[in-house]
């Protein structure tokens, strides 16, 4: 791997400029989908995304299902292969090209340098929620007695009821397995934060509770690109909101310009 | 480019693994593979049952080789553990002293010694793995008195607690291991396993054929294990839901050679080759 090179302000793709503190910078970000038992057929996830997002600075994906949003967390995080293009996070000790690192380093820096959340509890079968959520912590680096305490301040945060810490998580309800997700995703704070319909299951107050504690997250700097499906947890928690259709990138800006556009698009 | 962390030492390092069963000639390699559709050559003088196999497992990471039967993945674990001879290729492994080990070119004594208390094999027969004429305890005892242990009472002692902590009833100790049901012949082989507490630890289909009850309960061990003892792994088997709880990183076989390789869960829900994107339709089905 070559040194890395000092940072040049980077130009935004709407003409702005975002010196120092970008976090995540994609490029030309491409999802081309093979289907070889389906007809050898093509599907074109994401055609092209130029995106950057910085420190505190929350970035909300909106469009219709099929648009590519999730299809953009899942490139990022490499779930999904890209087929083209780039996604540098910028790390403490220099850029890190996502698309092109080894599998191996790809999987130590998952979790501790960037999360991804997504709307489904990971398939942790018969483990009990304080267990799933301290064993994350476990694996960010915290000691056994640092992350039990991690996370138990996480889940009361987010409202699981102490009866429910040693009851294996596969039997709680979707709003219950949900809130455990988002204490183990975000029991440490990493650099970069992808959330994928974290809230899409909670009632209203716990979901306050869960917007509540994504946004502290953003405030103490972490670079968040989210999916909601609804407008007002957008309107509330997005410093920017960025529209896609088709795998592409329609239209970017403030939430109080471009959430008013999205009223039946974005539901 | 930098790297993030300091990555973690690779303790083995499969370079090229290749096995032919019946007659070595070259010519194999070409007549067989997936895109033949066989691991045997068209005349049957020759199976290539595993080729080009090349992948590498860091200390504390487990990694996957995942395919039906006969596609070489088994072949590949019992080359690496020294349970049948390679026809090519390395298997490099990074010993406690530091110094590295080509496993394909010891000798025989070399591997007894290594198999003692540096690279545990946990196979799908407890039969393979255990005296079953002997009891649980004693079948412990063995790998404890072969690493060195000399003291009746401290031996006793640790394969006490390697039983407890593989949950095998103490008051089953000194019973049989002949008169134990399928799961618990799996832990007691665990607990063997881990007596001296290796590095490196392969696992072939550690939990086909028990109940899935019991599978469930030997798997959730093995996890544990695993995360808490900080070992390196390679786990074999042909079950999706095996390699996707235990694994980081895996590779596909099929018909003797590697098809596919990346992060289990890209593996999972993006895969590319024709034959993986199908096994996992399969396995979603």
């Amino acid at each position: 791997m070559s040194e890395p090179t000092p940072e040049a302000p980077r130009t935004e793709p709407d003409g702005s400029t975002q010196p120092q503190s970008v976090v995540l910078s994609v490029r030309g970000l491409r999802k081309h989908f093979v289907l070889h038992n389906v007809d050898g057929r093509q599907v074109d996830g994401l055609a092209g995304i130029d995106l950057d997002v910085s420190a505190g600075e929350h970035v909300a994906l909106a469009g219709s299902s099929g648009a590519g949003k999730s299809t953009l967390l899942k490139c990022i995080y490499r779930t999904y292969l890209p087929s083209a293009g780039t996604a540098t996070l910028r790390s403490p000790t220099g850029p890190v090209e996502l698309t092109a690192l080894a599998d191996a380093e790809l999987a130590a820096i998952r979790g501790r340098q960037f999360g991804y959340v997504s709307q489904f509890l990971r398939a942790e079968p018969r483990r009990g929620a304080l267990d799933i959520v301290a064993r994350a912590g476990i694996a960010r680096g915290m000691d056994r007695a640092t992350a039990v305490e991690a996370a138990a301040t996480a889940l009361r945060r987010l409202h699981v009821d102490e009866s429910l810490w040693d009851v294996y998580a596969s039997v709680l309800s979707g709003g219950e397995k949900q809130r455990v997700n988002l204490a183990a995703g975000t029991i440490s704070a990493p650099q970069l934060l992808l959330l994928d319909e974290p809230v899409s299951a909670l009632d209203p107050a716990n979901r306050e509770a869960a917007l509540e504690l994504i946004s502290d997250l953003t405030a103490h700097g972490v670079a968040v690109l989210a999916v909601f499906h609804d407008l007002d947890a957008m309107a509330r928690l997005a410093s920017r909101v960025v529209v896609m259709r088709n795998g592409r990138i329609v239209q970017s800006g403030p939430p109080e310009e471009v959430l008013h556009h999205l009223e039946g698009v974005a539901r | 480019m930098t790297l993030v962390s300091a990555p973690r030492p690779t303790v083995l390092r499969v370079d090229r693994l290749g096995k032919i069963f019946g007659s070595q000639n070259p010519a194999a390699i070409e007549q067989t593979g997936p895109e033949v559709g066989s691991e045997k050559t068209p005349d049957g003088s020759s199976v290539v049952a595993a080729w080009d196999v090349s992948f590498d497992v860091a200390a504390g990471e487990a990694f996957g080789v995942i395919g039906e039967s006969g596609s070489g993945k088994s072949t590949v674990m019992r080359a690496i553990a020294g349970d049948h001879s390679a026809s090519a290729g390395s298997v490099r492994m990074r010993r406690r002293d530091g110094s590295t080990s080509d496993l394909l070119t010891m000798t025989q004594s070399e591997r007894r010694a290594l198999r003692v208390d540096e690279l545990a094999v946990v196979y799908q027969d407890a039969a393979d793995g255990l005296d079953l004429n002997v009891t649980a305890g004693g079948n412990i005892a063995d790998r404890l008195t072969a690493a060195g242990g000399r003291h009746f009472g401290q031996i006793r002692e640790r394969a006490a607690e390697l039983l407890e902590r593989t949950e095998v009833p103490l008051d089953r100790m000194d019973d049989l291991v002949r008169t134990f049901s399928g799961g618990m012949r799996q832990r007691v082989q665990l607990a063997r396993a881990l007596a001296n507490r290796p590095p490196i630890v392969l696992f072939d289909e550690p939990t086909t054929g028990l109940d899935a009850s019991v599978a469930a309960g030997v798997l959730d061990l093995i996890r544990s294990l695993l995360e808490e003892l900080g070992i390196a792994a390679v786990v074999v088997s042909h079950d999706f839901s095996v390699i996707e709880m235990l694994t980081t990183r895996c590779m596909v076989m099929q018909h003797g050679r590697v098809v596919e390789q990346g992060l289990t869960d890209q593996l999972f829900e993006d895969p590319q080759a024709p034959y993986t994107q199908r096994l996992v339709a399969a396995a979603r089905a």
